[in-house]
């Protein structure tokens, strides 16, 4: 898997180079104001041709580049549904704070799980490489902390389920090999055997 | 009370506004002619690499690839053939193939990197193999050639 | 072989969105990514901040200062223009800055402002598609524009003048060069035909050139003869135009990023600069143009902090704070990098390997006649002016991946 994963970042990494070269520019279409022309996209001629990057067809990146800002989306790898609730929550509880973290959107785009808004703003005070580098370890960081989520909810799941059918086999005497049959659907294997 | 004259885009009846079809100079070729081009073209790369040469199929391909639109089917083709000739390249020979590319090959090169990671359905498209093109293309052309792939109106 | 002096102006990093010398250089007028532009004077190594214009109200795009008649013009994004003079103020007696409203007659923001060569019209550029040719009316007792609109289709980015001051050439979103005739009756005598037509009525399309591969033009420069016009466009490249019956156009592919400005510094080469932080030489001819080097030498001794490398340079940044602590403590404010205690200045993985450490917005002629300017100075969003010698050109090394190539000529 690894082995995908540095090419993947690598291309992310100079494609928003390239994307960072960013200006200031007052809107053309309203007077004496100065929006993200990504979002406004009133403007064509203003907005380049947004690329993706994608290393499969789970895990995608968006790079929407305009004259003063860069909308920059991720799609998350999600492999089962505990993931897909994980990484739901995590986004969201990102999202939330979106202010805290400045360069980063309240509203994914489409078809993305979260998404970034960098303007000519953020280059002008920040250093773009740092920026960049920012990005690429949220890519990396991100995965990590997905996986590690649900290894602790399995853990945790697995700590609730035995205890609570201890007492129940104590009181209930439940035959001692259902509470291994739960054990193992928690561990995603089935009692039928097919896993 | 009616609100819907408040959602009209009152900025396209601007008649300075530029539009999309007047941001780049269009084919000159017939949609037709470019088809047949094409076609032709695939022929010559399936030669060329049983023959064993790569970089002379990919400088072929790339060069006049079929833009905008009416050629839907051309690109589709042309696509085709450069994905062929990528997925049957050592990844060792990537690097010197690349290099070897005239600069603007390198650019129509990119674009059809990008063109490739934007499939919805993946079909013959790997990503890993993308990725290594566009790892050893960024390392031969620069994040030069990459804006160009941004810039360049003319989508392949 | 003297290293580029380097002058820290904006308080860090306060970009730099435009400067112009004064005419013996002496002064700089700087808008340091505000509303007010900022009077500096040299004082031996130093600049020292001496007056403020402050009469726009959006962020200064441009400024230009008249070596001759020094009149300085701002443009902002407020729309409008003002042209500032000197004259004793009433009070004190002292000489002060006094602004002039122009009537600009444009409803968008002003991009770009330049003095022709005469200095008795100007031309701003413009969000509104248009270009305000401008000029003064002694009865009005005020500037008068005429605007310049088609065939611009979009924001106009840059403009540059002919020296016969009717031409003038623009650059712009709608990723066109285009060079006009801004010939105004009253102010202009009937000029002489040359490379680029004949009659000159006022709007005339003289050229109109399209960048290579679809890129927004940045900056647009008439060569010292006028002959030849070179622009910068988004998509990496570098465009030398020959105009006439033999119209050659060639384009030269960088495999860095976009430049943003450009400046002639004799008839066979000129510098450019933009988002890859360094100064870029191109030479050339009639025959064929290349990129021959930078002026950012890579093997010069970098130190971390703005303060050495000054030192350096014989110059020191204005007067601000700039001990070791500060920088540390500042990069950790400002920037999050956090330093071992000890250690001075930032940590080298946060340092660009070039004297500019963000995009160049401005490169301009400093010091020498035109056609054979021996030095430039440049500003950027790091917000540092500097002035480079034109003949150290070093070579641009294999590693540091910047190659230009000629694309290929397009006629």
């Amino acid at each position: 898997m690894s082995n995908t994963l540095r090419p993947y970042l690598a291309a992310v990494r100079s494609t928003l180079t390239a994307a960072l070269t960013l200006e200031d520019f007052a809107s053309q279409v309203v007077e004496r104001h100065n929006k993200p022309e990504v979002e406004v996209g009133q403007s064509k001629e203003v907005l380049l041709n947004p690329l993706t990057i994608s290393r499969n067809e789970n895990e995608r990146v968006l790079i929407e580049p305009s004259i003063n800002s860069i909308r920059l989306s991720i799609k998350i790898k999600q492999a089962d549904e505990i993931e897909r609730v994980l990484c739901h929550k995590f986004t969201r509880f990102m999202m939330q704070r979106a202010e805290s973290f400045i360069v980063l959107r309240r509203k994914p785009v489409k078809g993305y799980d979260i998404s970034f808004l960098i303007t000519n703003n953020h280059t002008d005070t920040m250093l773009k490489h740092k920026i960049v580098d920012f990005i690429i370890q949220f890519m990396e960081e991100v995965d990590k902390e997905i996986s590690e989520m649900k290894l602790s909810l399995n853990a945790r799941a697995r700590v609730v389920a035995e205890s609570y059918l201890t007492t129940i086999r104590t009181h209930c005497l439940i035959p001692r090999f259902a509470v291994h049959l739960m054990n193992n659907e928690l561990h995603g294997e089935t009692w039928y055997g097919a896993g | 009370m009616d609100g819907s004259f408040r959602k009209i885009d009152i900025d396209q009846y601007d008649e300075d506004v530029l539009l999309e079809s007047e941001l780049y100079e269009p084919d000159s070729r017939d949609p037709a002619q470019v088809l047949s081009d094409a076609k032709q073209k695939a022929a010559t790369v399936r030669q060329s690499l049983a023959r064993g040469d790569t970089a002379g199929a990919l400088a072929a391909v790339l060069d006049g690839a079929p833009y905008g639109p009416n050629v839907e089917e051309a690109k589709n083709l042309n696509l085709q053939t450069v994905v062929s000739i990528l997925n049957s390249t050592k990844a060792t020979e990537i690097l010197n193939i690349v290099r070897v590319l005239s600069p603007d090959a390198q650019d129509t090169l990119m674009k059809y990197l990008y063109k490739g990671m934007a499939l919805p359905g993946w079909g013959d498209v790997s990503g890993s193999v993308l990725l290594g093109w566009h790892e050893k293309l960024t390392e031969a052309a620069g994040t030069g050639c990459i804006v160009r792939a941004m810039t360049d109106r003319r989508l392949v | 072989m003297a290293p580029p002096e380097l002058y820290a102006l904006g308080q860090n990093p306060t970009a730099i969105s435009s400067h112009a010398f004064n005419a013996n250089r002496t002064e700089v007028a700087v808008s340091l990514n505000s509303n007010d532009a900022t009077i500096w004077e040299r004082q031996g190594h130093e600049w020292k901040q001496t007056e403020t214009l402050a009469e726009h109200d959006k962020l200064i795009t441009s400024i230009d200062w008249a070596p001759n008649s020094n009149r300085i013009v701002t443009c902002a994004q407020d729309r409008n223009a003002y042209v500032w003079q000197q004259s004793p103020d009433p009070q004190t007696g002292r000489m002060i800055w006094k602004p002039t409203l122009v009537l600009l007659r444009i409803n968008r923001a002003a991009t770009h402002v330049r003095w022709s060569p005469n200095e008795d019209k100007f031309a701003v550029a413009s969000g509104a598609r248009a270009i305000a040719i401008c000029s003064f009316d002694p009865e009005g007792d005020w500037w008068v524009s005429r605007l310049l609109k088609k065939p611009i289709r979009s924001t106009v980015l840059s403009v540059d003048w002919h020296p016969n001051n009717v031409l003038l050439a623009a650059g712009s979103a709608d990723m066109k060069a285009r060079v006009f005739s801004a010939y105004i009756k009253d102010v202009d005598k009937r000029p002489g035909p040359c490379v680029w037509g004949d009659k000159f009525p006022f709007n005339t399309i003289c050229a109109e050139y399209t960048s290579h591969a679809g890129g927004w033009v940045h900056s647009v420069g008439f060569s010292p003869s006028g002959d030849v016009l070179a622009f910068a466009s988004h998509d990496s490249s570098v465009s030398i135009a020959y105009p006439g019956a033999d119209s050659i156009v060639y384009t030269i592919k960088l495999t860095s990023l976009p430049l943003l400005t450009l400046a002639w510094t004799s008839e066979n080469s000129l510098i450019a600069a933009g988002h890859d932080c360094q100064p870029l030489v191109f030479s050339g001819s009639h025959d064929g143009w290349e990129l021959s080097g930078t002026l950012d030498d890579p093997n010069a001794n970098k130190t971390g902090s703005g303060a050495a490398r000054a030192g350096l340079g014989g110059a020191s940044p204005v007067g601000r704070l700039n001990s070791a602590a500060f920088n540390t403590f500042r990069n950790a404010d400002s920037r999050g990098i956090s330093n071992v205690p000890g250690s001075s200045g930032p940590s080298a993985e946060s340092e660009l390997f070039t004297v500019h450490q963000n995009t160049i917005t401005s490169v301009r002629a400093y010091e020498g006649a035109p056609g054979d300017v021996a030095r430039v100075s440049t500003s950027g969003v790091d917000g540092k002016l500097v002035v480079w010698d034109v003949a150290q050109v070093s070579p641009i090394s294999v590693t540091s991946n910047i190659v230009g190539r000629l694309a290929g000529v397009r006629i």
